[in-house]
């Protein structure tokens, strides 16, 4: 209590971070268009797009750095991500599993890069979006490869199960498949971007206003800005995880559905 | 082939909605009913499901 009438007695009392800081208002005028998650991430496409056109021009046998490190990123999600989840026919997803993720990862790094520190996925629009095309993608190869009555039969009725254990076992798959799957998925990157972003907010603008306070506040200061950096390092990994499980798990999706039985 | 590894991911949704849903229906019913045993039973009964669902998924081969 005491520190806080101290904190109060300096001037306006410290504002706790809240989901206000979320929503930026826009940067050009009036135009709802130009808020900061939409401009970076139009950043993202263009710093994305540039990188690789740039790292695949000058094709060589013994590769440039640039050349190498983009290669490095592309055989990631093509060897670890897409071959080793959905076997033969992983080719035709390869473009969708790349871009999806290159384009979470560098939005979620953007969280962390000076200046710009913002996650755009903290919004939770854009995760619904991402989900909602990875959700139509793997019902449509699904119903394609399959037939629409042989693949809702397969969701719907396992082989081998007593009858009756089908009133307590198809909804749940249904629910799985229809519900929770876009649901987690998208939930999912949103949550961690967004309690990421408001745990570097609540340490930095803490020490910042300790910093404003009175000595013995201001000694505690240094610890809030150091736990602030810390936590920097542990959100490019939460950022770079995120970018990976979400890709991993299109993938995942997809080989299900294009599994004949499961 | 790392899908069995990654099999993991895939679980934890099938638990969810094994609670999402057979919990939802006994609150559901708590509710219409003014009863208060039916949500403990949807989570049981969801619980056991899911974990069904997942060993016939998963478990046998």
């Amino acid at each position: 209590m005491r520190t806080l009438h101290l904190l109060r007695a300096d001037g306006e009392g410290f504002v706790p971070p809240s989901t206000n800081d979320f929503n930026l208002p826009p940067v050009f005028g009036n135009n709802e268009y130009t808020t900061k998650p939409i401009l970076l991430v139009f950043l993202s496409v263009i710093l994305i797009s540039v990188f690789f056109i740039l790292a695949s021009r000058k094709a060589a046998i013994v590769p440039s750095k640039l050349q190498f490190a983009g290669e490095s990123i592309y055989g990631f999600v093509r060897n670890d991500l897409a071959r080793d989840n959905i076997g033969h026919e992983f080719m035709r997803f390869v473009p969708y599993l790349f871009t999806l993720f290159t384009f979470i990862l560098t939005n979620n790094i953007f969280g962390i890069v000076p200046l710009l520190q913002f996650p755009a996925m903290s919004h939770v629009s854009f995760p619904y979006v991402l989900a909602i095309f990875t959700f139509i993608t793997f019902h449509y190869i699904g119903i394609r490869k399959q037939g629409v009555v042989k693949y809702f039969k397969d969701i719907m009725f396992m082989p081998g199960v007593p009858k009756a254990a089908y009133i307590l076992l198809t909804p749940l798959e249904l629910a799985t498949f229809f519900i929770v799957r876009p649901l987690t998925l998208s939930l999912r990157l949103f949550a961690n971007m967004f309690a990421g972003h408001l745990l570097l907010l609540v340490f930095i603008l803490g020490g910042d206003h300790l910093l404003k306070g009175v000595i013995g506040l201001k000694l505690i200061s240094p610890f809030a800005f150091a736990f602030g950096i810390g936590l920097t390092f542990f959100e490019f990994m939460v950022q770079c995880l995120q970018a990976y499980i979400f890709t991993l798990l299109t993938a995942l999706y997809i080989a299900g559905a294009l599994a004949d039985e499961h | 082939m790392k899908q069995e590894e990654n099999a993991a991911w895939s679980i934890f949704g099938y638990l969810l909605s094994g609670l999402l849903f057979w919990g939802g229906a006994g609150w559901a019913l708590d509710h219409w009913l003014n009863t208060r045993y039916f949500l403990l039973g949807g989570l049981l009964l969801g619980t056991g499901a899911s974990i069904y669902v997942i060993w016939l998924r998963f478990g046998r081969q």
